[in-house]
């Protein structure tokens, strides 16, 4: 038993240790990722600024509010700009349902998509950055494009990233790929805001219980020593 | 720590705490006692969790709208996300703790005379986590329990008969959103029934214990320290895998909201329910699998009287191998319904079949060898 | 802690403290792991956003108020004049000669006096008030008039003039920058 926890307690160093590196590009690297990973908050950040003059044209995203930006970095007051520029206040979505329709396919609600997709921000980087010409032998259907990264190859969504399609406000160098990984850090928060709590609470609670275990057997044992 | 400084102004008031005290003062217990003996005791403490979480749940949560009350529990009520954690994690565990308890009692042979009714509500445990744990499954709103419900309430409709109209009236008809209002009724009144068949299985094993007077042991502060030394490691556990492993409980296709046209690819269902959806998804038609799930309690709970080898039977070398071989069967049961392994459709028809096997014939046959 | 007493086998002491540490971690754990139950039946996020509300309080002219609905109550937002500033000085009109004393600092924000932020109720008898543009009865004070009673504010929401006796009541509220402030 105390070689179970000897090696996790090592295995639980060893992963603090590898979780606090940054989002990088390549490597492809999510700060998220990982037993211990936590957003990028500035790369989430400029993935909110992507999403907001990229996607936010036909996706919605109607589980997260203005007010949970906060949780981003953003303060009270920048939030509350965010929502009023949108003409919302904080408790509004950030975007509510989008009617549209690409030829019978419905753009879907980006909420949860990280965590509706396999893969999660590295599928979202792969299909964000998988657009080309159709190879041959490839037959599009109309109104598709071809992606090598969604099931099947062709999808209604046409490129949208490109090399400065957003400025952001921090300096870093809008390529596409940057823009496809941040958005997905994005989109990998939406999907699961409480990830840092998680394993924040999570660390504090094996340490804790690790060592209320060692003192419970021991007390235990001592407790059984003095039975007849 | 004597009779009398135990009986303290609270109780000579109240003579049922006199009682208490003198109860867990009393030397009944077996001593030395293994860990794994404990395993009632906390899939106890996980039923009293999960009711205590579940109320939590029950608070916020909407039938009507499921998917989106979920969403909003884990995004938007205060510590949602830990509370459904909470109930997740437990959930994981205590089916654990009961497909082992299961097997330890049938390595160790703990269902013969006199503790016949221990078996029967340890069996009645799982039957009844089964049965809540699908209707938690398809209350989350999401693609995969929508689906399960879809081919459950399917399979009602085409069963006919008595078996057709009970299930008919269990899910009120096909599947729509009125069904989980009263599925979340169901869920929660089995999930604290669970509780009664707890301390009956409790009742039934203290009344079938046959201890040494002599060498017999008090609950306090025996049993009490081993038990609270489990219940810290059962934490423990629950801490790596509520926090670090938080899919292990649900499937990833419960992330899309149930409804739509389009039904995910590999939906399936949760780990814990995986051997028996393995065991009645060989059959073809809904009237065999019902039928092959009574045949399959019915053999669990006449595990007492298939076992041939008389009050006086030894643990056999033979029996013990062939139980290892019941766990690595319904192991494979389970990993055969997630697609897993490769002829999945055909082993998971050798897994069912060695499954009644195990209990028709390997039982009677090895236990009546081994009383000699 | 006490010295082992001779009638103490040598473990005995250990053993106990080791017992009453088991047991007091436990208890840690036990409050730890409830304490998210309880926390979950405190206002959700939704709940408590709900009850505040951020108002654009730039385009509002001076001399003229805004009111919006927050609460189930009429919440009345007016930007004064340099006039009516002037008007209403601690000097000029003397708070302890008001039926409600309140002097000109206690009706404002120290950092923005040019926003009186008021309930827009008439205290006496509960009716919207009027005033809040230059074009509807405003009374004798430049302020609101109660249309039901009568009753007569001044710009900063004071009760001047009668069946009412106590000033108009000021929410909660904070500015979170010049032009913008939450309620609540």
């Amino acid at each position: 038993m105390r070689r179970v926890f000897a090696l996790t307690a090592i295995l639980t160093i060893l992963g603090i240790a590898n979780a606090h590196a940054e989002d990088t590009l390549s490597p492809l690297h999510f700060q998220s990722q990982g037993p211990l990973g936590t957003i990028d908050k500035a790369a989430a950040q400029r993935g909110y600024e992507v999403y907001k003059s990229v996607c936010a044209g036909c996706h919605s995203l109607g589980k997260v509010h203005y007010r949970d930006l906060e949780a981003l970095g953003l303060t009270p007051a920048q939030a509350a700009g965010e929502a009023l520029a949108a003409g919302g206040t904080l408790n509004s979505p950030i975007k509510g349902a989008a009617p549209l329709n690409m030829g019978g396919a419905i753009p879907p609600d980006l909420s949860s998509i990280a965590a509706q997709r396999p893969g999660g921000p590295n599928y979202i980087y792969n299909y964000l950055t998988g657009f080309g010409p159709a190879p041959a032998g490839v037959t599009l259907l109309p109104g598709h494009n071809y992606n090598a990264a969604f099931p099947g190859g062709q999808t209604a969504m046409p490129d949208v990233l490109h090399d400065g399609a957003v400025t952001y406000q921090d300096g870093v160098q809008p390529t596409k790929a940057q823009e496809a990984a941040d958005v997905a850090e994005f989109l990998a928060w939406a999907a699961d805001p409480n990830l840092d709590a998680r394993h924040q609470i999570g660390f504090r609670a094996i340490i804790f219980f690790a060592f209320l275990t060692i003192i419970a057997v021991a007390s235990k044992r001592k407790v059984w020593r003095t039975q007849a | 720590m004597t009779a009398q400084t135990n009986q303290s102004w609270a109780a000579s008031r109240l003579p049922c705490l006199a009682s208490l005290c003198a109860c867990l003062n009393a030397r009944t217990m077996a001593p030395g006692g293994s860990y794994f003996a404990a395993f009632p005791f906390l899939i106890a403490v996980l039923a009293a969790f999960l009711s205590l979480s579940g109320i939590v749940l029950a608070v916020f949560y909407n039938p009507w709208h499921a998917f989106a009350s979920v969403q909003f529990i884990n995004r938007d009520v205060n510590q949602g996300w830990l509370i459904r954690t909470y109930h997740a994690t437990g959930t994981t565990l205590i089916f654990a703790l009961a497909y082992l308890h299961l097997f330890r009692s049938i390595l160790i042979r703990a269902y013969r005379a006199p503790a016949e009714f221990s078996w029967l509500m340890s069996v009645k445990l799982l039957l009844v986590l089964l049965l809540t744990g699908w209707l938690g499954f398809v209350l989350t709103g999401g693609a995969a329990g929508h689906l399960s419900l879809v081919n459950a309430a399917n399979a009602a409709l085409s069963l006919g008969g008595l078996p057709g109209a009970v299930g008919l009236w269990f899910l009120g008809g096909p599947a729509g959103q009125g069904t989980l209002a009263r599925l979340e009724v169901f869920h929660a009144l089995l999930g604290i029934s669970l509780l009664l068949v707890v301390w009956a299985y409790f009742a039934s094993r203290k009344a079938a214990a046959q201890v040494e007077p002599a060498k017999a042991v008090a609950f306090y502060p025996y049993y009490l320290a081993q038990y609270f030394a489990a219940l810290a490691v059962l934490a423990f556990i629950f801490v790596l895998l509520g926090f670090y492993a938080p899919g292990v409980s649900g499937v990833a296709a419960n992330h899309i909201p149930a409804g739509g046209l389009a039904l995910p690819l590999g939906a399936g269902v949760p780990w814990y329910l995986a051997p028996a959806a393995g065991l009645l998804g060989v059959f073809p038609t809904a009237k065999l699998a019902v039928a092959a799930a009574i045949v399959a309690v019915v053999l669990l709970y006449a595990l007492p009287w298939l076992d041939r080898s008389g009050p006086d039977g030894a643990k056999g070398k033979v029996y013990c191998f062939f139980t290892w071989v019941l766990a690595l069967d319904v192991l494979g049961l389970g990993l055969a319904a997630a697609g897993v392994l490769p002829f999945s459709p055909v082993l998971a028809v050798l897994f069912t079949g060695w499954f009644f096997f195990h209990f028709l014939v390997l039982t009677p046959v090895v236990t009546a060898m081994e009383a000699k | 802690m006490a010295e082992p007493t001779a009638s103490h086998a040598p473990g005995e002491s250990r053993r106990d403290f080791l017992t009453i540490l088991a047991a007091a971690t436990g208890a840690v754990a036990a409050g730890a792991i409830l304490w998210p139950v309880v926390d979950a039946l405190n206002p959700d996020q939704a709940a408590e956003g709900t009850g505040q509300l951020i108002v654009n309080v730039s385009d509002i002219a001076e001399n003229t108020a805004k009111t919006v609905q927050w609460g189930g109550l009429p919440v009345t937002i007016r930007r004064l004049s340099a006039a009516d500033i002037a008007a209403n000085q601690d000097e000029l009109v003397v708070p302890s000669t008001l039926p409600a004393p309140a002097d000109f600092a206690s009706r404002v924000n120290a950092g923005y006096p040019s926003f009186v932020v008021v309930v827009g109720l008439n205290t006496a008898t509960p009716c919207a008030l009027e005033g809040d543009s230059p074009s509807e009865p405003r009374g004798d004070y430049n302020g609101w008039v109660c249309p039901c009673d009568g009753s007569q504010y001044d710009p900063l929401g004071r009760v001047r003039k009668g069946p009412a006796k106590r000033n108009l009541a000021i929410p909660r509220y904070t500015f979170i920058n010049p032009s913008q402030i939450r309620l609540g």
